[in-house]
């Protein structure tokens, strides 16, 4: 199947300035974006459970360009997102799609892993990955170090894309149940508080969530930068880094795919989507809309109505 | 900056519960303040002049006021401000009075909050910027939605004052409700005979366009610049050739159409032409019940309409005229009688309401002016009239009253006794309001001169004897009895309820309307027929019941407000709109797609998309400053930083 990508890489770069995939990292273990601009350069691209990346991110400060694009599922709702936003062309895009199993969750490697700074080789299979340290050789399963995220995918295969590779794979779950959220509710108001009070006091404000969210798209004049308007200060406190995930999970809302980009990206491993999925429930059941489906659909929050039809405010 | 701060006592209403004195202390604190005093009345002249002298004394250049609400007094200190030299956006209310004392007794507590609203408003007033309101031109013509007495009187005043007026009516013939009445109280004057000539010189004014059969559709633009969606509805007749005839009329064999002119109880044409002196005199086919038009066949109409004015394939047609003021006259409907079960309106012939009892009194009505009860023909002899048919009954979510049944029940007892002489007229009743000019010497006549027996106390319910009367049971309060009257007709005295869809129309309008539909005036007793959307006007009883007179004046009233604001050579817009930083702006549009106005437009600047507002579009509702992500589109004087510093003042732990 990678191969099959490759070739329909090599055939459509003549047409473009770069396509954008992955490579090998500084390790085995870690792939990193990789960016194919010449037929040589497609031969070091990668495919399995270590491209975690949402290459997405990338695409509206390419705006201009022709380029392509490699995506898993959940990232090609990102490419929607962007096109309903109209911060990408469509013309300019070429999507390569291929079915997705599920990517890792480089915590829990670590967890499992306790050795992995040093990595010889990494073999990844359909039963997982065989990671090969100096000390020692481990045999992990997928659904071991599996992202949560992939548990509840509803999207494997590209929902949109130009030249689509390999076997459609059916999606793990019908419906997200929301297990998560709905655990997480069940604590009581002091308990949930708590959660988050130590949760967020953790925040070392690097703004890698940001920065990785493939729509945080106001980049240099995000509002958590900025005196004029000034809604987050330079005061060292759970207050002002609260204020900036509430800030950012709002900017989200009906947005967000939630590709877990955040999530993933924070180094102190703050649990940050869970913000983002629980305004996600409330979009759909307010709205009956789920992000990152439909180039054409009208988020229900990027739009005015005099009278919401699910939003009864007056009795006709 | 130097901020002066003036804490009101209006009079008692903030001193009895604030005290006053102790937040002008505690405000001398607060950043940049230079200079704080409490003042008895600081709206009045020498509270004002006050102001003046201290701006000038201690060198301010902005001032907070703490008083009323700034829908009360913003304007009055924005111009004590303006003619103290200063800018008249360098100032800011702090609502002491409602938020305030009205709320709450304790006065240590409600100095405490008087001093938090006031440590907002400096706040805020620290983050000000001078702002200077831009002139645009006014299209000169008025649109009056409506064609009821008060419209009629808002358009004549208007169009003598020389302004082009564009009436819009529902209703295939102007003249409302009047229209249908036989005589108006106090004077027993027929109604028509007053209102005719009015009507007809709608139609021959040089200055009115007249839309009847039509309905707003759509509102768009602001104050002096509206542009306004009108609905000509499908009349299947071409009005231009129509001569109003009536022939059509006469031979229309679809006859089970209902007569709305005649409140239904007269003989209804699926093509009609409402009465005699309508306006405009045109037919018009109701295509529920046309033959032709639901079943394909007949078209007797047509053929036998010497002018060929039939048009079948006629459909409904949106046209748009641009007006730079509204008057909403849209009226009054009934409240829904049947609710009242134990009435039986609706269920006996012989039950009927105050409106359809007018048409009978009418000579132009179904029985030519002589009292015939529906269900038999016969004349009645005992006429029973039940008042506050849905008025000033919580339980069927009407407390209001409606202001005028009292009246023209009174009249309708005395013409009772003028038609049929040796008739007695018997009058359930709560109260009798009778407050105005002439009004209460008119019931007495009712009962005194008319012999009408008036009887204090609610119905409790109406049935036939089985011989062909009804009996009406109820309570005698005064006399603490039952009471059994055998009728031969009973009147309803209904309530007034809203038009229908008023409330869609207020929203096309953006004005606001109470929770029975009425639409609401600026002030209840200062702005009477101002809404608070500019160059939007109210007149009759859209905005809550009223009489003929009291609607007449209200109709003259708005007229004069729009006359008022023609005469100005330019409007001054509202300069407190969104403002987009264009540094700040990455051209995403998710503003443009949220404002509800169309005032957002994307613009290419050096070859990047940016944003940018329509300022005279603008009415700075500010959602898109809510939407744009990184706060690059801001209201002007509302400000992300200026609500921010409100917020951190009153949340300071």
């Amino acid at each position: 199947m990678l191969d099959k990508l490759k070739e329909s890489i090599k055939a459509a770069l003549p047409e473009l300035d770069f396509v954008m995939g992955w490579g090998m990292g500084y390790d085995p273990l870690h792939a990193t974006p990789l960016y194919m601009y010449e037929p040589e350069d497609v031969d070091n691209l990668v495919w399995g459970p270590l491209n975690v990346h949402n290459l997405a991110v990338h695409l509206p400060s390419l705006k201009g360009k022709k380029v392509g694009i490699v995506v898993k599922g959940c990232d090609s709702r990102s490419v929607v997102e962007l096109l309903q936003e109209g911060l990408i062309n469509r013309e300019d895009v070429v999507i390569f799609g291929a079915p997705c199993n599920g990517i890792v969750d480089m915590s829990k490697i670590r967890k499992a892993v306790p050795d992995a700074h040093f990595v010889h080789s990494v073999e990844t299979d359909d039963n997982g990955l065989t990671i090969t340290t100096d000390k020692d050789t481990h045999k992990l399963s997928l659904a071991e170090v599996m992202a949560d995220k992939c548990t509840r995918c509803r999207f494997p295969n590209a929902v949109v894309a130009d030249h689509f590779v390999g076997e459609k794979r059916e999606p793990t779950v019908e419906n997200d149940a929301y297990e998560d959220l709905e655990s997480f509710e069940s604590q009581g108001f002091e308990e949930r508080r708590d959660f988050w009070m130590t949760e967020m006091d953790r925040c070392i404000r690097c703004y890698a969530c940001r920065n990785a969210c493939p729509l945080c798209v106001c980049r240099d004049h995000c509002v958590a930068q900025s005196r004029n308007p000034h809604w987050v200060s330079q005061r060292d406190g759970v207050r002002d880094k609260f204020m900036f995930q509430i800030i950012h999970a709002m900017h989200m809302a009906g947005r967000c795919t939630e590709c877990g980009e955040c999530e993933r990206a924070c180094p102190m491993d703050i649990p940050v989507l869970l913000l983002k999925r629980k305004l996600g429930t409330v979009i759909h059941d307010l709205f009956d809309y789920d992000s990152g489906l439909d180039a054409e659909a009208r988020p229900p929050l990027l739009a005015f109505k005099l009278e919401e039809e699910s939003i009864k405010e007056k009795d006709w | 900056m130097r901020i002066g701060v003036f804490i009101c006592h209006c009079g008692s209403n903030i001193e009895g519960t604030v005290d006053t004195a102790e937040v002008s202390r505690i405000a001398r604190d607060y950043p940049e303040v230079a200079f704080a005093t409490d003042t008895m009345y600081a709206c009045s002249e020498p509270g004002q002049d006050g102001i003046i002298e201290a701006i000038g004394e201690h060198k301010l250049d902005g001032v907070v006021v703490a008083s009323c609400t700034p829908r009360m007094h913003e304007a009055t200190f924005r111009n004590t401000l303006e003619r103290a030299g200063l800018n008249p956006y360098m100032f800011e209310m702090a609502n002491i009075r409602e938020h305030v004392s009205w709320i709450g007794k304790d006065r240590e507590a409600n100095t405490n909050k008087a001093a938090d609203l006031v440590r907002m408003a400096v706040e805020k007033l620290r983050r000000n910027q001078p702002l200077i309101a831009k002139e645009f031109d006014i299209n000169r013509r008025v649109l009056v939605i409506g064609g009821g007495v008060a419209g009629i009187q808002a358009a004549l005043d208007c169009a003598d004052a020389g302004l082009e007026v564009v009436m819009v009516e529902r209703e295939s013939t102007i003249g409302g409700k009047m229209a249908k009445l036989d005589k108006t109280f106090p004077t027993v004057d027929c109604s028509s005979c007053i209102l005719g000539p009015r009507m007809v010189e709608i139609a021959q004014h040089p200055n009115i366009t007249l839309y009847a059969c039509s309905e707003v559709d759509g509102v768009s633009g602001y104050v002096g610049n509206f542009s306004v969606k009108i609905k000509k509805k499908a009349r299947y007749v071409d009005w231009d050739k129509c001569t109003g005839c009536g022939e059509c009329v006469e031979k229309c064999p679809s006859r089970k159409a209902p007569n709305t002119f005649d409140e239904k109880i007269g003989p209804g044409r699926a093509i009609n032409i409402p009465f005699p002196q309508a306006i405009p005199k045109k037919a018009t086919i109701n295509a529920e019940y046309c033959i032709k038009l639901t079943k394909g066949k007949c078209g007797t109409c047509e053929k036998i309409c010497p002018s060929n004015a039939i048009d079948f394939q006629q459909q409904d047609e949106i046209i748009t005229e641009e007006v730079g003021a509204v008057v909403a006259a849209t009226g009054y409907d009934l409240f829904d009688w049947t609710v009242y079960e134990e009435y039986g309106g609706g269920r006996y012939p012989d039950v009927i309401t105050s409106l359809q009892y007018e048409r009978l009194l009418s000579a132009s009505g179904p029985t030519g002016g002589h009292v015939k009860r529906p269900s038999d023909g016969k004349e009645p002899k005992n006429v029973v009239f039940i008042q506050c048919v849905g008025s000033r009954d919580k339980s069927v979510g009407r407390p209001y009253c409606s202001g005028f049944c009292c009246m023209y029940t009174a009249k309708q007892a005395i013409l009772t006794k003028d038609h049929i002489p040796d008739s007695t007229s018997y009058v359930f009743y709560m109260d009798i309001r009778a407050p105005g000019k002439l009004y209460d010497e008119f019931t007495r006549r009712a009962m005194e001169e008319y012999g009408a027996q008036y009887i204090r106390g609610r119905v409790a319910m109406v049935y036939p004897d089985g011989k062909g009367n009804m009996i009406v049971r109820g309570a005698d309060t005064l006399m603490g009895r039952q009471v059994e009257v055998q009728a031969d007709l009973v009147v309803l005295a209904v309530g007034v309820e809203s038009a229908k869809n008023s409330p869609q129309l207020a929203e096309k309008l953006r004005i606001s309307y109470d929770s029975y539909g009425f639409f609401m005036e600026g002030h209840p007793k200062l702005k009477p027929c101002e809404t608070n959307t500019a160059g939007v006007y109210l007149a009759g009883a859209c905005q809550g019941p009223k009489d003929i007179p009291a609607s007449v004046a209200q109709g003259s009233a708005a007229a004069s407000k729009v006359i008022g604001l023609f005469s100005k050579e330019k409007l001054k817009s509202d300069p407190q709109t969104a403002n987009v930083d264009i540094k700040r702006c990455i051209g995403c549009g998710k503003c443009v797609l949220t404002c509800p106005f169309g005032a957002i437009k994307e613009v290419d600047f050096r070859g990047q998309p940016k944003a940018e507002v329509i300022e005279t579009v603008c009415q700075g509702c500010g959602i898109c400053s809510s939407t744009c992500p990184q706060g690059a589109i801001q209201l002007r004087h509302f400000t992300d930083n200026q609500i921010l510093a409100e917020v951190e003042a009153i949340c300071r732990f």
